[in-house]
C-alpha cells in the first residue's frame, strides 16, 4: 500500500497534491469560470488532471529512492 | 474590495480570527438568514495558485470542517459581496439540500492505481494469442492489431468495473453515499469519494485497510478527512 511505504517527506508532497486535487478540481462554484493566476499568466481554469501528475510524482519519489537504495545511500 | 470564499456553513465557526487565510489576510464570518460564508477580503480579481495559498484555503476549511461540515467552494473563488449575496439568495433552496446531504459526514477519498506490469501484461497476452495464425496482409495486420487494441482496452473496461462493484460491495455499509469513477485507460483507475459519518470513520478505517490487504496486485492512495468537495453537486 502506498500510504505505507511512502517515507514523511514523500508524504508531504502526496498530501499536498490530494489537497490540490480536492480544492481545485471539486466544490462549490459561483461563477461560471475561476481565473487563477500561475506564474505570471492567468489561467481560465477548466479542469487540471492533477491526478496525473499525482502519479508522476509517485514513480518519481519512489524512483529517485530506488536508486538511492541500489546505490546502497542511506535514506 | 472583493470578498475570498471559502466555504458556507449552517454553524458559525469559533476562533476564525486565530488562522490566517489567502494572501495573509484574516478569515469572518458573513451570514445571510442563517447561510453562514466564511471569507476574507481579498484585493485583486484571482488568486495566484501558489502553495501557500492552496494551504491556507485547506487550512481555513479544515478549522471550518473540525466545528461543522461546511460545503466548501473550489480554490480561487473571489468574488464581491454582492455576488455572493445573490449567489445564496439565488441557490438558497439547493444549498439547504446539499447541508442536508452532508450534515454531520466527512469525505474520505481513495485512489486506485494499477499495476504497470499488470496492465502491460494484459496486452502481451492478447498478442500472444494473435501470433498463433498465420502470415497476413498488411490491411489485415492493421485491423487485427487494432482488434486486439479494442479487447485489451474491454478487458481493462471490465477489470476497473469490476473493482468498482468490489469496492461498492466492501464499503457500502460505511459510507452514507459514494462517488466512484472508473478510467481503465488512466494510471489512476479508480477515483472514488465517500461521505461517511463522524462516528463511522473508524469502521470506515477498518473496512479500508481490509480493501488493501485483499487486493496487494493493486496500489491504494487514501486520505481524509476531507470537507465533502465531492458531494456539492445536486445529485
Amino acid at each position: 500500500m502506498i500510504d505505507e511505504i511512502l517515507q514523511e517527506e514523500e508524504y508531504s508532497e502526496l498530501s499536498f497534491l490530494e489537497m490540490l486535487d480536492h480544492a481545485l478540481n471539486r466544490g462549490l462554484v459561483i461563477t461560471g469560470e475561476i481565473t487563477i493566476a500561475v506564474a505570471d499568466i492567468d489561467l481560465i481554469f477548466v479542469g487540471l488532471n492533477l491526478l496525473i501528475g499525482s502519479v508522476e510524482t509517485i514513480n518519481q519519489v519512489l524512483g529517485t529512492r530506488a536508486r538511492k537504495e541500489s546505490q546502497g545511500e542511506q535514506i | 474590495m472583493s470578498l475570498y470564499v471559502y466555504c458556507l456553513s449552517e454553524e458559525k465557526t469559533d476562533a476564525l480570527e486565530k488562522i490566517t487565510g489567502a494572501g495573509g489576510a484574516k478569515p469572518f464570518l458573513i451570514t445571510r438568514d442563517a447561510i453562514n460564508a466564511v471569507v476574507s477580503e481579498f484585493v485583486g480579481e484571482s488568486i495566484s495558485a501558489t502553495r501557500e495559498n492552496v494551504i491556507a484555503h485547506q487550512r481555513v476549511i479544515g478549522h471550518v470542517l473540525a466545528q461543522t461540515t461546511p460545503l466548501p467552494f473550489r480554490f480561487g473563488t473571489v468574488v464581491t459581496a454582492i455576488e455572493l449575496g445573490n449567489y445564496i439568495d439565488s441557490q438558497r433552496e439547493r444549498l439547504e439540500a446539499l447541508f442536508a446531504r452532508v450534515r454531520g459526514a466527512v469525505e474520505m477519498s481513495v485512489k486506485i492505481m494499477w499495476d504497470k506490469n499488470q496492465v502491460a501484461a494484459v496486452k502481451k497476452a492478447d498478442i500472444i494469442e494473435e501470433r498463433g495464425g498465420a502470415a497476413v496482409g498488411p490491411g489485415r495486420a492493421f485491423l487485427l492489431a487494432r482488434q486486439r487494441e479494442m479487447a485489451a482496452s474491454e478487458i481493462l473496461k471490465r477489470r476497473a468495473e469490476e473493482i468498482i462493484l468490489w469496492m461498492e460491495e466492501r464499503l457500502s455499509d460505511a459510507a452514507r453515499e459514494s462517488v466512484l469513477n472508473a478510467q481503465p485507460a488512466e494510471a489512476i483507475v479508480v477515483r472514488a469519494s465517500y461521505l461517511v459519518e463522524r462516528d463511522r470513520i473508524e469502521l470506515y478505517r477498518e473496512r479500508i485497510k481490509r480493501v488493501c490487504e485483499e487486493r496487494a496486485d493493486l496500489n491504494f492512495l487514501t486520505s481524509g478527512p476531507w470537507p465533502p468537495y465531492s458531494f456539492t453537486k445536486s445529485p
